[in-house]
């Protein structure tokens, strides 16, 4: 006995598959996702095509700090109260979004948009280290701050930046790490604490 | 067909490899002292207050415990042991390309006691930042051998005659080292010396680090079967810059 094909739209279909392009999205929530756009929110599901096509069309990455923006250079590159000497490398705009939070730098950044993460063949065409190159040297910046996370692949890809500016004579700083302020030794994790005491400096 | 789940506790063992999971998890690639490698869960470790957070960390001995008999299991607990020196710069990159050898290579759920040892040590020296070639040949050549490839390094495959360190040789995979005439002929033929050194692990002579390099990363080419491990073409990229 065959049975009778399950029917279905080919719209449909298509926006399954083309949810699967998030993060962490399955066949399973990009089904749940696709339904609920097209049920129970078609004015949601408007204005997300509207916004994306619009991002898709105007949002590139700034010519000098490589974080996104609409124009030829973002809002931080352009003013001129910021300390142009000063270049803080991130991993990501959110981790540019933090540091600017802490009120307590005021150079300039280069938005990586990643790390090198070589067991996943990530390596430094991937991240624009050949820009970086370019921008850290183009005569304005005299100290670069290395602001990459604390991970093995963070580890990496300082150590290869650090590498790449100081045989062109650049100064190179990372960020120091450690308990966190108002952190009791009894609750900081074993790695952190080790971290502290192998970095421990004179007082 | 159902098996019973198993609990694993305080296994010693290394996190070769993560990915994200969902919105907040991991999937962390292990590599266990009496599990072998295994993939395990870790529900929630990328929230930000998540205890395994600090803890999950590649290249430092851990402890861990799971649930699960499955391809995928759980992990319930992570406990730091300590001890190990933090890899750094070179060091790192070496320690990327031993993880990436064992996710390519070792099987899953296989247990290799004597190679999950020796990986610690190797870990250990590169962390101490001994000279990197002798740890990696050394690795390699103990990864060979649990796969089922041990090399024979002392004597002549045909004649079962001694090394002669003199002579050259060509390595054939599937049986060792055969005399030839000359030392012309690619990775595969090096000189009786560079054999014997690799054997004894010496590293002093610059011919067998130049040779017994080559030679492993034919014969773990081969292994691979054609496949490029993506540390090197990375580590490559980086030597441009
Ligand atoms: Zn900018």
């Amino acid at each position: 006995m065959t049975k009778e094909p399950v029917p279905t739209a080919q719209g449909l279909e298509r926006l399954v598959e083309a949810l699967r392009v998030l993060p962490g999205v399955g066949p399973k929530s990009a089904q749940r996702m696709a339904y609920q756009l097209l049920q129970r929110d078609r004015a949601g599901a408007d204005q997300l095509a509207v916004s994306l096509r619009h991002a898709l069309d105007t949002v590139r990455h700034c010519a000098k700090c490589n974080n996104f923006t609409e124009g030829e250079l973002c809002s931080l590159c352009e003013s001129s109260r910021r300390d142009s000497t000063l270049l803080c490398i991130v991993e990501t705009p959110a981790d540019l979004a933090m540091v600017e939070q802490t009120s307590s730098y005021s150079g300039m950044y280069f938005v990586l948009m990643g790390r090198l993460s070589p067991l996943d063949g990530v390596g430094p065409r991937d991240i624009g280290l050949d820009r970086l190159l370019a921008r850290a040297t183009d005569g304005e910046v005299q100290e670069v701050i290395l602001a990459t996370n604390f991970t093995n692949e963070g580890e990496a890809t300082a150590h290869y930046i650090a590498e790449m500016l100081r045989s062109r004579g650049i100064r190179v700083s990372r960020i120091a790490r450690g308990v966190p302020l108002g952190g009791e030794l009894e609750y900081v994790d074993a790695g952190t604490l080790s971290q502290a005491l192998m970095e421990r400096r004179a007082l | 067909m159902a098996q019973s789940r198993r609990r694993v506790e305080h296994e010693p063992a290394f996190v070769l490899h993560s990915y994200p999971y969902k919105e907040t998890s991991l999937i962390i690639e292990a590599f266990s002292r009496r599990q072998g490698r295994t993939a395990l869960l870790a529900k929630g470790a990328r929230r930000p207050r998540s205890a395994m957070r600090g803890v999950l960390h590649a290249f430092q001995p851990l402890r861990l415990s799971w649930t699960g008999s499955g391809e995928l299991n759980t992990l319930v607990g992570a406990e730091w042991e300590g001890g190990m020196p933090f890899l750094r710069g070179f060091g790192l990159m070496c320690g990327f390309y031993v993880n990436e050898l064992i996710l390519r290579l070792l099987p899953r759920d296989d247990a290799h006691e004597a190679l999950f040892d020796a990986y610690a040590g190797s870990l250990a020296r590169l962390g101490r930042g001994e000279p990197t070639a002798g740890v990696l040949r050394g690795f390699e050549k103990r990864l060979l051998a649990e796969l089922g490839y041990a090399m024979l390094l002392d004597r002549d495959a045909a004649s079962g005659a001694p090394i002669d360190p003199a002579m050259h040789y060509l390595y054939d995979p599937e049986r060792g080292p055969l005399p030839v005439n000359g030392g012309a002929g690619g990775e595969m033929v090096v000189r009786g010396s560079t054999l014997l050194d690799l054997d004894r692990d010496e590293f002093a002579s610059a011919e067998t680090l130049h040779q017994s390099r080559g030679l492993m990363r034919a014969l773990i080419g081969q292994r691979l079967h054609g496949q490029t491990l993506h540390t090197r073409s990375v580590l490559l990229e980086l030597q441009d810059l």
